[in-house]
């Protein structure tokens, strides 16, 4: 599945976000999308779910535009975690997950076995088994971001496209979230897409990087040649350095000399 | 949730219904062997009707249809702006619709209309306020973009208080002999309710339009960028619910008066016992309010027989503290 971003221009107002990304993400790949608050991540990434309308240009998935896909015939192929979910009434774990399974419901649109073993194999893979049954409003934040996360797993899409899916996460619960993913693109040859404030996970687990300074300005590209400390402290205007200790490298804000 | 359990709480319900029904049929002023009750049914074209016959197909009968239908119809809108609104406080009267039916009605009595131009005047006040409130909100119901809800819920709950002004009006300059049928309408009544007919139709056809949709409804309950994103047709679905629920709103009021509480107890009533699935509720809120407002209607009209409470008084004292119960019972 190969998704096709045509010269995408964004606005807000009067600022232009993006001004004419062209790019191709292909199967299998890892992509972080980073940028200071409000450069365009979220609006983006709804672009590229097809329910938002870039200013200009156009995105296409498997060489179809986005807007000729039938709502439903979309919702199989790519699956959106948006930043915040909505909790107005009790619903248990289980049911939560489960609506994401409804792109694949038919008939009267009851869920079949299928989709209760796909909703299942999410939790369990996001290690949420024991949380099925579970009342959504009493979960912490960091645990209903990753039923968020296991809900769009189960979708069964092939274009995974997530908005802060670490938000509220603890560093180990980053990290096998990050694992989750990365085994989705690797090993099931799913497309994924994610905004991340933390560059250092983003240059550990992503293949590739799109970098916004929110000026117009985008940088595309393999991880390492995207999220440097001279393109990052560009793009956030805070001066970052890159640290080395072995093997492990770390982006850092730089100390002010006075 | 799945088909065989929704099927079970349906039948459940459904046979419950029944049995009030039957037991509607059967006691009043007048008590009737339960066989003799059912046998009226029967008897609707025999040569020789009796007055057994009589008190049950041209009284009763009606009376506990009617009441079936606005309870049903009550419930259901109820359930469905709890879901376009998202919010738990939301109920069939929140957006206005009950407010210009009964500020029609009421102007209506005023100027001594027969009952059935009542009955006209509040149907044209609740679509008048429908009108109103779909003119207001029609940005928020048709234009994608950031959520709509709060805004919609504030337009219908300004109109609704503004209709509130003009009925509290009305009743401060109404002469005293009028007063005593406007608080009734105002309270909720079936004493007089003769044409059950126009509220089952519309609730056979709201149901038709809704159920279909309902799994898409679960949907929307998540916020509008994911059902957008699994492929719903967010502004369609809204205008679709808001609609409905308005029309269900307007046949229940012209029917029956505003009949509190039930709209907004009993769907949340079915979410606290059996979980809050679309598809399962949207039926079963239907049968489970026609289910309140009948059985209250019989209390109504048997408690202190042969005078009458307004039925809209029955669902609220005895729906306070049952909600009460099922709400603080649940362990968090």
């Amino acid at each position: 599945m190969i998704l096709r971003l045509d010269a995408i221009v964004l606005r807000a107002g009067k600022r232009t976000l993006i001004d004419g990304l062209t790019q191709s993400i292909e199967a299998g790949e890892m992509w972080c999308i980073a940028g200071p608050n409000g450069a365009g991540k979220t609006t983006l990434i709804n672009v590229l779910a097809g329910i938002a309308k870039a200013a200009s240009g156009s995105v296409s998935l498997d060489g179809r535009a986005l807007a000729s896909w039938r709502a439903t015939e979309l919702a199989r192929a790519r699956a959106l975690m948006p930043q915040a979910a909505h909790d107005a009434f009790s619903a248990s774990v289980l049911d939560t997950v489960l609506l994401n399974r409804f792109p694949h419901l038919t008939g009267w649109g009851w869920e079949s076995d299928e989709d209760r073993a796909a909703a299942h194999a999410a939790l369990e893979t996001l290690g949420l088994a024991s949380f099925a049954s579970r009342d959504v409003l009493t979960l912490s934040g960091g645990e209903r971001q990753r039923v968020a996360l296991a809900a769009v797993l189960c979708q069964n899409a092939p274009l995974l496209l997530l908005d802060e899916p670490l938000s509220h996460l603890d560093l180990h619960h980053q990290i096998d979230c990050l694992h989750a993913l990365r085994d989705a693109a690797r090993a099931h040859k799913r497309t994924v897409i994610f905004s991340c404030h933390d560059l250092n996970l983003a240059r550990r687990f992503a293949t590739h990087a799109l970098l916004l300074d929110g000026n117009g300005g985008a940088h595309a590209g393999l991880v390492a040649d995207v999220l440097t400390a001279e393109r990052a402290s560009a793009a956030f205007g805070y001066p970052l350095a890159l640290i080395r200790d072995g093997e492990h490298e770390a982006l850092v804000p730089s100390i002010p000399r006075s | 949730m799945n088909a065989s359990r929704a099927t079970a709480i349906w039948i459940a319900l459904g046979a419950a219904t029944l049995v009030v029904l039957v037991a509607s049929l059967a006691m009043g002023s007048v008590a009737l062997p339960v066989s003799r009750a059912i046998g009226a049914l029967f008897h609707a074209h025999s040569a020789t009707p009796d007055i057994a016959d009589d008190i049950v197909l041209t009284l009763r009968l009606p009376r506990a249809l009617a009441g079936f239908a606005s309870g049903a119809l009550l419930a259901f809108a109820g359930a469905l702006l709890q879901v376009l609104l998202r919010n738990p406080l939301a109920e069939p009267y929140v957006l206005g619709v009950s407010g210009g039916a009964a500020t029609f009605a009421l102007a209506a009595m005023l100027g001594s209309l027969p009952w059935w131009g009542v009955d006209i005047a509040a149907c044209a006040g609740a679509f008048a306020s429908i009108v109103l409130v779909l003119g207001l909100a029609r940005k928020d119901l048709w234009q994608s973009g950031q959520d709509a809800s709060p805004r919609l819920l504030l337009t219908g709950v300004v109109i609704a208080s503004g209709w509130g002004a003009l009925i509290t009006l009305i009743l401060s300059v109404a002469p005293e002999n009028r007063l005593r049928g406007m608080i009734f309408w105002l309270t909720g009544d079936l004493n007089g309710a003769a044409a059950p007919w126009p509220a089952l139709i519309a609730l056979a056809v709201v149901l038709a339009v809704i159920v279909p949709v309902a799994p898409q409804l679960n949907v929307l309950l998540r916020g509008d960028t994911t059902a957008r994103a699994l492929g719903v047709p967010v502004e369609r679905l809204r205008l679709r619910v808001h609609l409905v629920a308005s029309i269900a709103a307007a046949a229940a009021v012209t029917t029956a008066g505003t009949i509190g509480f039930v709209g907004l107890v009993v769907p949340h009533l079915l979410r606290l016992a059996f979980g809050n699935d679309q598809r399962m509720l949207v039926p079963a809120a239907a049968l489970a309010g026609g289910l309140a407002v009948m059985a209250a209607d019989l209390v109504a009209r048997t408690v202190i027989a042969p005078a009458q409470l307004p039925v809209g008084v029955v669902t609220a004292l005895i729906g306070v503290p049952m909600f009460l119960w099922m709400l603080l019972r649940r362990p968090r």
